[in-house]
């Protein structure tokens, strides 16, 4: 994969970098904040930006910016922003508007580095990757708890996985049941939540996601 | 008996001139009244005679504080209003002339009491010496009622003064009422912006850190190659002891723990050893003092020396703490190039911790330099 990395700690930007060209992946750029990052897709767009939401000056938001921004410019670009804490705004923003390829990881996931890199070459593929924490909340904060009281425990486990991007492949794989058995979890909950079934494995879960952070 | 005296002597010319005083200011008062009273009904017309009278009120109440200063010891705020100090003037010129009645009563007991003196000087014999001796006891008794006179009027003076263009004791307890929830909500701004910063210190030190050491370890444990999985465990654990660092720095900038077990000589020592540009510490307090006052000159000390050495690339930095009176003094000045900004976060945040304790802190830092910061806390 062609890469480009906003990270605007040296250290754990230099971390990356080693790490994914181990993995055989070609880093374009690695960058500090979120101006030189707009600078470098613009000059060759890759397959994925890793960016992290908090880079200067002001320390805030500049890289969700960015990566909204990527997101509307480049929309074959996909993008991977890593957060420090879950923030259901971030997560919510970038459920908005285009919503292939997009990514929400907690900075702290990095260091499980099977499952970043995997995260990272779902969302280079137009995939999505939700961090299991920022589902966790979602799932725990929603306003359609009604609806979700419907669930049976095992559609819930079905449901947080298929927010965090996983294929019903995937899904059989973690949690140990087979690909039909998790299809049929997968249906009865589209009817429980009343989601009317769209085509397309991103599509589903983003209309997951978006319902619950609404 | 000597200080009683001098003090007698000044206040009685003080009502002299007080006397002096009230013959111009009834003057005034009679003048600016014949002034008024044409344009009394008329809004536009009294505004402009007003506006001399009041500029001439203003200058005659000046005149006065500064006789009440001077010769009587009342000092009076020059914070008032001038419609005041034209209701002062209006009044004083009563308490001006009681003061030249009583100066005038003391004139006449003097003479009396000391006639015995000079009185053979005026009379051609004196045929009745018993009735003298008891007219100047008589002159000698009137002198010590005037003695009273005196202070009772430079009584009447001060409430007078106090009265008119001293802040009323309403107003300054609305006013101490201000000052402290002003300085309140900066405690609460202070201590909010000193959590910002901790909070940063802990996500853009500790945690970065801490996540490239699981990365490393992450790496290594996925490396096929042994010799690389070697070296990069080896990295991890450097970059563990890394992390440990980072993390006591961020506790002692959270706060320091020897500030409460050794004092603040100790912090400050350690505040000096820490520093990357020579710092000498001159500490000249008796006795250690309040922990709030020790804490906020730790923190003017070592914010002024870290933003020294991050900005102005100084050769040397010196530190003085100094206590007079029941007011410690702290200053920290460097040979840097200048320029600091007391608009600043760090020092803006510094001068609202010194301000919540009623001390003030002053940044004089010109262009090239040098810099001193400066702080005067109240303690004891």
């Amino acid at each position: 994969m062609r890469v480009i990395l906003a990270e605007d700690s040296t250290l754990l930007r230099e971390g990356l970098v080693r790490l994914l060209a181990e993995e055989g992946h070609e880093v374009l750029a690695a960058v500090g904040n979120a101006e030189l990052l707009l600078k470098a897709v613009a000059e060759d767009p890759p397959d994925v930006v890793v960016a992290d939401v908090r880079m200067p000056p002001t320390h805030t938001d500049e890289g969700l910016r960015a990566a909204l921004e990527i997101r509307g410019r480049w929309p074959g670009v996909g993008v991977l922003v890593l957060s420090q804490y879950v923030e259901k705004r971030y997560a919510t923003e970038l459920l908005t508007g285009e919503t292939e390829g997009v990514g929400y990881l907690l900075k702290d996931r990095v260091v499980q580095v099977d499952e970043f890199l995997d995260a990272l070459e779902r969302v280079a593929a137009g995939r999505a990757a939700f961090d299991p924490e920022v589902v966790r909340q979602l799932l725990g904060r929603t306003t359609h708890t009604d609806l979700l009281a419907r669930l049976t425990v095992r559609e819930r486990d079905v449901l947080a996985e298929m927010a965090q991007g996983h294929t019903n492949a995937a899904i059989a794989r973690r949690l140990h049941i087979s690909q039909s058995g998790v299809e049929k979890h997968t249906n009865a909950i589209f009817d429980k939540l009343e989601l009317t079934g769209g085509e397309g494995y991103s599509r589903r879960v983003l209309a997951v996601l978006r319902y619950l952070g609404s | 008996m000597r200080v009683m005296a001098r003090r007698l002597v000044r206040c009685g010319a003080g009502l002299i001139l007080g006397t002096a005083a009230a013959a111009v200011e009834l003057l005034f008062a009679l003048l600016a009244g014949v002034a008024l009273l044409p344009v009394a009904a008329w809004p536009k017309g009294r505004r402009a005679v007003l506006r001399p009278v009041l500029a001439g009120a203003r200058i005659l109440a000046e005149l006065e504080r500064g006789r009440l200063r001077m010769w009587l010891d009342l000092r009076v705020t020059p914070a008032y209003e001038d419609v005041r100090a034209l209701r002062y003037v209006a009044c004083h010129w009563a308490l001006g002339v009681l003061g030249g009645v009583v100066m005038l009563t003391a004139a006449i007991g003097l003479a009396y009491g000391t006639f015995g003196v000079y009185g053979w000087l005026l009379l051609d014999g004196i045929r009745n010496p018993g009735s003298l001796v008891l007219g100047s006891l008589g002159g000698f008794f009137l002198v010590f009622l005037t003695v009273q006179g005196i202070f009772g009027v430079v009584g009447l003076e001060g409430q007078l003064a106090r009265h008119f263009l001293g802040p009323r004791h309403q107003e300054e307890l609305e006013r101490r009422i201000a000052e402290l929830s002003a300085s309140r909500a900066a405690v609460v701004d202070a201590v909010n912006d000193e959590r910002r910063r901790i909070e940063r210190d802990l996500h853009d030190g500790v945690q970065q850190r801490l996540v490239a050491l699981g990365m490393l370890l992450g790496r290594a444990r996925r490396s096929q190659d042994a010799d690389r999985r070697d070296r990069l465990l080896g990295q991890a654990h450097d970059e563990s002891r890394r992390a440990l660092d980072e993390l006591r720095e961020v506790a002692w900038r959270i706060y320091p723990t020897t500030l409460d077990e050794a004092g603040l000589r100790a912090a400050l020592e350690t505040v000096a050893e820490r520093a990357s540009v020579p710092v000498g510490v001159e500490y000249a307090l008796a006795e250690e003092p309040e922990q709030a006052v020790a804490t906020v000159a730790y923190f003017v000390v070592c914010e002024a020396v870290t933003n020294a050495v991050k900005h102005a690339a100084p050769t040397r930095i010196s530190v003085a703490v100094r206590a007079e009176e029941k007011r410690m003094y702290v200053s920290v000045r460097d040979d840097g190039c200048g320029g600091a900004n007391a608009a600043g976060s760090g020092l803006f945040g510094l001068a609202r911790r010194v301000a919540a304790l009623d001390g003030s802190l002053s940044v004089d830092s010109p262009p090239g330099g040098p810099t001193l910061v400066a702080a005067e806390l109240p303690c004891g």
